[in-house]
């Protein structure tokens, strides 16, 4: 055998593949182990025999990416290894995502849990933007969990860099209800800020426990964006009527955020309106939102530890791990149907999410060469 | 915003607390080798190849290899060099920005670090190194079209090694590159009050192309981007260089001086194309030594795809008892499916554990 060939299969016999818990867009995720320490981890296989283009780029991005990423607030790639036509990702094990923690009805959030979220959220996002990679689909859904409470970026099947200035860039990404309107009206330049906006979003989600601006369409992300925060103006957001895909979607008068978030405190919504400021070059930056006063009033934020947590995830897992399985621990009944919180997942995501982000990777493949 | 132009070992005053971003990076810690590792590298895998190439001519026929001129590892190295030279015609051919350019020769050069020539011969390698740039880089085009545009080449010759030269390269596919700190020195010395304006541009140009050369060369292999790029800012101009140096690491700019000297010789002695005569010779003398495991439809090749099928077979029956056996210890699949229903899963089950 090849050294080359050893090398990955002795890699491969470091981790062993147990039940599968989830399936998402172009991979299967399975549980498994670390051979030496039993250590917990999640197999992500991807199908790649399936792509005629060979390795899949999302897969692509989320190695190269994560391969070179290590921060408390960034999910873990452990290893990777190829098996004959799959390549396999070994990442840290996540109990839950914070969609499912806002989900959960019998959760009860404090302003002290929202904060810790909030400063987990922004502490990975600063070290990823200040490696110069931009995530570009941040939700609930991309922000894991760890059994000790720490949150973690993940899903990193989108992220670029943008060392490059100017640099032409798809504007077909981030999940549409935490798309800022620049993607929206069809920016191709653009910066660390969208990453910014989707974590506005995520903030007001949590406070709201329902996603804050669920549109129905691209054009109906744009109404519902303005009826939230009012049309913006020539003046508050220059140029924006010249942006390729601009059209305009009406008159919305400013509402103050107080009169929809009417228990946060005035520092909570300063910094949820810097967010969400229409003008990208004028939205915070992760750095500076991490040194925002909300940050350093009471309450102080929860230690993770302490972090409200869905107890149903574990029952969820279950019913998963053995479908189309062995697991011989479980003695009950055959469950053949799909992964619940997957359906779920799908069901509760805008129409076309789903579509849309394969259009986004296509998009991606098909981009005309820049000479 | 702009790669910032450090210099690694320097740490910027602000950033202090924290690593720079370089020495992070699986480059820093994997890819970086002194010459003489270079060379103590290349000579192993060479002479391992060809000891187990000599071994699978003598199974063939007795005696077959003794007459076999077999490469060296400077040999094999002048092989890589000219189809790293071919990468930069192609894409010019393609008008892939340099970003692709410069690590798809990356990629080449590291999988020679992993590989030998007599196994995997370099122009294969070289077209799906480049076909896997576009990808890591975000400038992917789809395989159909980069194909056609390359004579006598199908899909399969650039997909077949996708995977080896993705492992070759652990994985590890970001790259940090010369052309970039150059960038940033340039935006630095632009900022510089006493900046000479006028031939700044001519200056910029003249040491891109330096770094262009660098390529050809291990030097990315031993020194850092920055030290690249300053010692090519310093073939173009010695002035620029020690401006920019005695501004922004005026305690090193000294100490770093002779490491500096020593890339810009690299540079201009090994920084061109190999003399295609001498690799043409070399070339016609590897189609008498490859290594025939390699070689599809091969005797030896036939032979070892049997013996890897035997194999997997065996460990498919395996398998297939083994849940068998715990099917009759605690049915894992419940009682209401039929025998055949269970056969079916079985099958299922292995074949998903198969193709792993
Ligand atoms: N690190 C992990 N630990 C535990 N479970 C995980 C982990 N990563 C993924 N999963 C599970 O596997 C499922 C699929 O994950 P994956 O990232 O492939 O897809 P997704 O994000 O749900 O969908 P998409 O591919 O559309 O983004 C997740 O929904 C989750 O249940
Ligand atoms: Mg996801």
């Amino acid at each position: 055998m090849d050294a080359v060939e050893k090398a990955n299969s002795e890699r491969q016999k470091k981790w062993t593949k147990d039940q599968k818990v989830g399936e998402g867009t172009y991979a299967v995720v399975y549980r498994g182990r670390e051979v030496s320490t039993g250590r917990k981890v999640a197999i992500k296989k991807i199908k790649v025999s399936q792509f005629k283009d060979g390795l899949d780029m999302s897969a692509i991005r989320e190695v190269k990416y994560l391969r070179e990423l290590q921060h408390q607030n960034v999910i873990e790639l452990l290893d990777v290894f190829s098996s004959k036509t799959n390549l396999n990702l070994v990442l840290e094990f996540l109990d839950t995502d914070l969609e499912m923690i806002i989900k959960d009805r019998t959760l009860v959030f404090l302003p002290a849990d929202i904060k810790s979220w909030m400063a987990m959220t922004f502490r990975g996002l600063e070290y990823c933007h200040r490696n110069f990679i931009l995530h570009r689909d941040l939700k609930p859904n991309n922000l894991l969990v760890a059994s000790d409470g720490q949150l973690k970026l993940a899903d990193f099947g989108l992220a670029r860099d943008f060392a490059d200035p100017g640099y032409k860039m798809t504007c077909q990404v981030i999940t549409r209800w935490y798309r800022p309107p620049e993607l929206l009206f069809g920016s191709r330049y653009y910066s660390a800020a969208v990453d910014i906006w989707s974590v506005g979003c995520i903030f007001a989600e949590l406070m709201l426990r329902t996603p804050y601006l669920p549109g129905e369409s691209d054009m109906d992300q744009l109404k519902t964006t303005f009826r939230a925060l009012g049309t913006p103006t020539e003046e508050e957001w220059p140029g924006h009527t010249k942006l390729p895909d601009y059209v305009p979607v009406g008159q919305f008068p400013k509402t103050p955020l107080r009169d929809l978030f009417t228990a946060a405190s005035a520092d909570t919504l300063n910094l949820l309106s810097k967010c969400l400021v229409y003008e990208p070059r004028k939205r915070i930056g992760a750095k500076e939102a991490l040194n925002h006063p909300y940050f350093f009033a009471l309450p102080n934020p929860s230690h993770p530890s302490k972090l409200p947590k869905s107890s149903n995830m574990a029952s969820t897992r279950a019913l998963e791990e053995v479908d189309g399985n062995v697991d011989q621990n479980v003695a009950g009944p055959a469950v053949k149907a799909a992964a619940p919180n997957r359906l779920k997942r799908k069901l509760n995501s805008p129409g076309d999410e789903l579509a849309s982000r394969s259009i986004a990777r296509r998009l991606d493949f098909s981009q005309p060469k820049q000479p | 915003m702009s790669m910032p132009a450090q210099v690694p070992q320097i740490a910027s005053p602000s950033s202090s607390a924290k690593k720079p971003l370089y020495e992070g990076s699986t480059q820093y810690k994997n890819w970086r080798f002194s010459p003489e590792k270079l060379t103590r590298i290349r000579a192993s895998l060479n002479a391992a190849a060809v000891s187990v190439i000599r071994n699978t001519f003598e199974a063939d026929e007795p005696g077959s290899s003794s007459n076999v001129l077999f490469l060296t590892a400077d040999e094999e190295h002048l092989l890589v060099k000219l189809y790293i030279s071919k990468i930069s015609q192609l894409c010019g051919h393609f008008r892939f920005p340099e970003e692709v350019e410069a690590t798809a020769v990356s990629y080449m050069k590291r999988f020679y670090l992993k590989n030998t020539v007599m196994d995997w011969h370099p122009k294969n390698v070289m077209l799906t190194a480049l076909f896997l740039a576009t990808k890591t880089t975000n400038n992917p085009i789809s395989l159909e079209t980069y194909t056609s545009h390359i004579p006598k080449t199908i899909p399969s010759d650039v997909l077949d090694l996708e995977f080896l030269v993705a492992q070759s390269l652990g994985f590890e596919f970001a790259v940090w590159h010369a052309h970039r700190a150059l960038w940033g020195i340039w935006l630095d010395l632009q900022s510089l009050p006493d900046t000479p304006p006028d031939q700044s541009q001519d200056i910029y140009d003249t040491a891109t192309m330096h770094v262009r050369a660098s390529r050809l060369t291990d030097a990315e292999l031993i020194y850092s981007p920055s030290q690249i790029a300053l010692a090519c800012m310093s073939l173009a101009s010695p002035a620029f260089a020690s401006q920019w140096a005695g501004s922004k690491i005026p305690s090193l700019a000294d100490t770093l001086q002779p490491t500096i000297e020593t890339i810009k010789s690299l540079i201009t002695q090994a920084g061109h194309p190999p003399d295609v005569e001498s690799v043409r010779t070399v070339d016609r003398r590897l189609k008498l030594c490859k290594n025939p495991e390699k070689v599809v439809g091969s005797k030896a090749y036939l032979a070892k795809k049997a013996e890897e099928e035997r194999k997997a077979e065996e460990k498919r029956s395996r398998k297939a008892d083994e849940i068998r056996k715990a099917m009759e210890n605690g049915d894992p699949f419940g009682d209401e499916l039929s025998w055949q229903e269970k056969e079916e899963k079985i099958k299922e089950i292995v074949d998903e554990d198969d193709n792993d």
